[in-house]
């Protein structure tokens, strides 16, 4: 190795193969590579799925038919759930952020399985290609919502086929990336990263890994059954031959609920590592936001059958499940609780990954909090299959996880490009987005209220005003998101060179040079610091 | 009982009520903590920070508390489940069948409809499955809703309160007429409730015109038919030539609105040639009243069409959901011209031409896979087993539905 450190070439520059070109990229087995690939195909399919959004807000801007037919309408928000879903939100995070930070997080040179990390990649873009291969071919874009509840999915004649394939090829890229990360997370831990000195985000990949690698494969399994029913026609969720619809949404929420977590816990990763940062001083209560994504990932996988309190389950399965589901909301109360405490007696330095960490806490408390009213067995009868539960879960998942994710971006985006966007810009973009995010989502829990049904095509006249504010706030939102994605575009391509440390952070991907060279350290890790300790940590802009 | 059956809505709304208010406080507080400490600890007045990295104390408070307050919005939450499950013992039961994508009532003599008719101030219990995918009977005003399922039963109930109309939504997505799987909970007096299901006649499908010549009484003196009973019948009344006597002069006017309106509102002032001064002034007829009556008058009193009965049917069996009676495609081929149109279509693997006549039309209602016509797809019509007075009636509605 050179004695002069800085001049290893990036990850950019050398592949670690002979390999030139794209197939350097195609065919790599470096993290961060992967990692980028990941993240260029979820941004991408982002806006396809924004796109498809604002259609669906478009046609509800009043009732009657506005621009597209019923058919094209069911088809259209089938798909922007799949794909936000399932090629989106689910690898946001986890893969797209987990492969470029953890292992550097952890002090190690690559993930656990760098070939089966690849091979991952692979299994998604296959089932992404094949989820968008399923829109032009046989019958018609498949129109199913994407819960492809049965009896529906296995009587219509849309390309539901090849859409759960997609699907069950997309679970087994998300579950081979959970045991990557849980191996990774075992083994390859530098000498004095102990597990109480591991980054919080990597803790809360540990928890996702093992929801991913426990619940995937009933996924995997319930979508093969739906083809399997539609092809062979065997009959298990098929009233008329002796099988049981109900069973199918038990099958379907055993993950489709802990997949929640997948989505959401990640972003509480970010989170932590950022509030930290900015208040320049310690976590608060380590140990509680370690163990309570545990909980959470625990608590979460007993929780399933909250979907399903209209079923015509029992009514003592309505109880027991109304009462797990208010105890996962403990864990998630710690985290907001303690995130806030750590900003007691900082000394803040307001930046942009801070702004959309703390739109996080904002929005995904709004969602937590409306998640009691859906929690209670009572008062979820009324807004079940509402507008109360798609602002529920949009607040959740897009005020959550969403800009869980765009906090990571502003996080560490300059880390992977060695370059500064303009911050002012970034937070004119969050006050945008905010407004616009705001505008959009808390006219639909009205609406919900008052009994507006979700998967609505036309509506009855009292909820037009709703509808009207909500579909102005989706322009707002486009707006912020262009602006804030132009601005990270322009920052990676053409910002300020930084150091190594811009922000002044205290886990060891800061020590690496911003890019990173190939195998992430050109010296050995100094690990003897905390990750959340500050004293005599310098900002390196 | 009266107690009992507010009960469900009243304590679902005090679940909400007590979950929203906790919740706007923690969000409130959480929102101003934030703020202050971004205040107060900023870099320019806090430039040292404080290490603080945790708390026994605070944390335990903050675990313990939100646990206590999940436990009690369990509770709440629960409470109003219950009273949503439990369906009083002597509830009047009526049976719930949906399909794609309409409902139908069964009541307990047989008769069935499209609306959801209930007398007032009575627990309804809601027998309900489904034919074909998974729906959901939802009535906000009720905070009710549970799913329809196929090959199983299920149930809601409710009270109905006062006479009024509230919406029923379908709220499981069942397919491309979902939003518009539509219908009204018609809550009525007790004897018009009885008088509906004996009869199938409710007033809320009377013309309007109707419910206010009875509720004047003006049919005590007045009849529709052309026959006399005190006063000159209404039958074609309006338009006509009368012959009135006025301050004791005779003169023969047009029974247009002006007359029609000063007839009603002052009887005595002109009196039709061979009747009795005795009819009282309607003072307490609105001006809306008098113009709806006018209209009424004025469209000849149609109190059902030709094909009515056929409508009904065709309503009451969900055809509406998938076929239109205006040309309008929404699945199935429109009723509109249906009667002796020709058409291509698959029959036995085959494709042939047909004309829609009578024969054709009954074995396509039996047996909808006979026949598929050529750019529909076959298999999503269920076979009906109607009776031939329900076919005939249908067939007499479809030839209504004919350009001439």
């Amino acid at each position: 190795m050179n004695n002069n450190t800085t001049a290893l070439p990036s990850f950019f520059e050398d592949s670690g193969s002979d390999r030139k070109g794209i197939l350097s990229w195609l065919l790599t087995t470096d993290h961060k590579r992967i990692g980028l690939m990941y993240l260029y195909m979820v941004l991408g399919m982002f806006i396809v799925g924004v796109c498809l959004g604002l259609l669906i807000r478009l046609e509800l801007i009043a009732p009657g038919k506005d621009i597209m037919e019923a058919q094209t309408y069911n088809a259209v928000f089938t798909l922007h759930g799949v794909i936000m879903i399932f090629i989106v939100v689910i690898p946001s995070i986890p893969a797209a952020i987990g492969n470029l930070v953890l292992p550097i997080q952890l002090g190690a040179e690559d993930v656990a399985f760098p070939r089966l990390n690849l091979f991952s990649w692979w299994l998604y873009l296959i089932g992404t290609v094949l989820a968008l291969f399923s829109l032009f071919t046989g019958g018609g874009a498949p129109d199913t919502g994407w819960t492809f509840y049965v009896p529906f999915s296995e009587f219509t004649t849309t390309n539901v086929n090849v859409a759960v394939l997609a699907v069950f090829i997309l679970g087994f890229s998300s579950i081979l990336t959970g045991i990557n990360f849980i191996t990774t997370i075992h083994r390859l831990r530098a000498p004095g990263i102990t597990w109480t000195k591991m980054p919080l985000f990597a803790w809360s990949l540990y928890a996702t890994g093992w929801i991913q690698v426990l619940a995937t494969p009933v996924l995997g399994i319930t979508v093969l059954l739906i083809f399997v029913e539609r092809v062979l026609g065997v009959g298990l969720f098929d009233p008329n031959k002796g099988g049981d619809p109900i069973l199918y949404q038990h099958l379907f929420w055993i993950y489709s609920h802990p997949a929640v977590y997948i989505m959401i816990l990640p972003a509480m990763g970010v989170v932590s590592e950022i509030i930290p940062v900015f208040a320049r001083k310690s976590i608060f209560g380590y140990k509680a936001i370690a163990v309570s994504s545990l909980m959470i990932a625990f608590a979460g996988s007993l929780v399933w059958a909250h979907h399903m309190f209209t079923s015509g389950m029992s009514d003592t399965a309505v109880l027991i499940f109304s009462l797990l589901t208010f105890i996962v909301a403990i864990p998630s109360a710690i985290k907001v609780f303690n995130w806030v405490a750590t900003l007691y007696k900082g000394s803040i330095i307001i930046e942009p990954p801070l702004v959309y960490a703390l739109g996080f806490i904002f929005l995904f408390s709004i969602g937590g909090l409306t998640g009691l009213v859906l929690g209670s067995a009572g008062t979820d009868v009324h807004v079940h299959d509402t507008y109360f539960v798609v602002s529920h879960f949009h607040y959740v998942i897009f005020g959550g996880t969403g800009f869980g994710l765009f906090a990571a971006l502003h996080f560490w985006l300059p880390k992977f490009y060695g370059r500064m966007y303009n911050k002012r810009v970034a937070n004119w973009a969050f006050g945008i987005l905010f407004v616009g995010f705001n505008t959009l989502y808390l006219p639909l829990f009205v609406i919900g209220l008052e009994g507006m049904p979700r998967r609505y095509y036309d509506y009855l006249p009292q909820y037009q005003t709703g509808h009207l504010i909500s579909t102005i706030g989706s322009w707002i939102l486009a707006v912020g998101l262009l602006i804030m994605f132009v601005n990270l575009y322009r920052g990676i391509t053409r910002g300020k060179k930084i150091g190594r440390n811009p922000w002044g952070g205290a886990t060891l991907e800061w020590q690496v040079p911003s890019p990173p060279p190939l195998l992430n350290f050109d010296k050995e890790p100094d690990t003897s610091g905390k990750p959340y300790s500050y004293k005599g940590v310098e900002r390196d802009e | 009982m009266e107690n009992n059956l507010v009960d469900a809505v009243s304590k679902v709304d005090q679940a909400f009520l007590f979950i929203f208010g906790i919740s706007f406080a923690i969000l409130f507080l959480i929102t101003a903590v934030t703020i202050w400490f971004l205040f107060r600890y900023s870099k320019k007045r806090n430039p040292v920070p404080s290490d603080i990295e945790g708390n026994v104390l605070a944390e335990t408070l903050w675990t313990v508390i939100p646990t206590l307050l999940v436990f009690a919005m369990f509770w709440f939450g629960w409470t109003g489940y219950k009273a949503l499950r439990e369906a009083p013992e002597d509830s009047m039961i009526v049976q719930v069948e949906a399909r794609m994508w309409s409902w139908k009532f069964i009541y307990e003599n047989g008769r069935t409809s499209d609306k959801l008719y209930v007398p007032e101030n009575t627990p309804i219990k809601l027998d309900m499955t489904s034919v074909d995918v998974i729906h959901s009977f939802y009535v906000p005003a009720f905070r009710i809703k549970m799913d329809t399922v196929p090959g199983m039963q299920t149930y809601a109930w409710f009270n109905s309160g006062e006479a009024s109309q509230y919406d029923i939504l379908c709220a499981e997505y069942c397919g491309v007429r979902h939003a518009y799987m539509l219908s009204k909970v018609v809550v009525v007096p007790q004897e018009e409730y009885d008088k509906w299901v004996e009869t199938g006649e409710a007033d809320s499908e009377k013309p309007e015109g109707m419910l206010v010549l009875e509720k004047y009484g003006c049919l005590d003196c007045h009849s529709m038919d052309g026959s006399e009973i005190v006063g000159p019948s209404f039958k074609d009344i309006y338009g006509h030539e009368v012959t009135v006597i006025e301050n004791g002069e005779e003169k023969t006017l047009t029974a247009d609105d002006e007359y029609l309106k000063k007839a009603i509102k002052e009887p005595s002032a002109e009196i039709v040639k061979g009747y009795e001064d005795m009819m009282p002034p309607s003072d307490e007829m609105t001006d809306e009243e008098l113009e709806t009556l006018i209209e009424f008058f004025k469209g000849g009193m149609v109190m059902e069409k030709k094909g009515a009965q056929g409508a009904k049917v065709a309503e009451n069996e969900g055809c509406l959901g998938c076929h239109s009676t205006d040309g309008s495609e929404i699945v199935g081929p429109s009723f509109k011209n249906m009667i002796d149109r020709k058409l291509t279509a698959v029959h036995e693997g085959k494709t042939v031409e047909v004309v829609a006549d009578t024969r054709y039309i009954i074995d396509s209602i039996k047996n909808p896979d006979d026949y598929i016509v050529e750019g529909y797809d076959g298999g999503m019509m269920p076979s009906y087993d109607l009776s031939d007075e329900d076919m005939k009636a249908l067939i007499e509605f479809f030839s209504t539905l004919k350009d001439e």
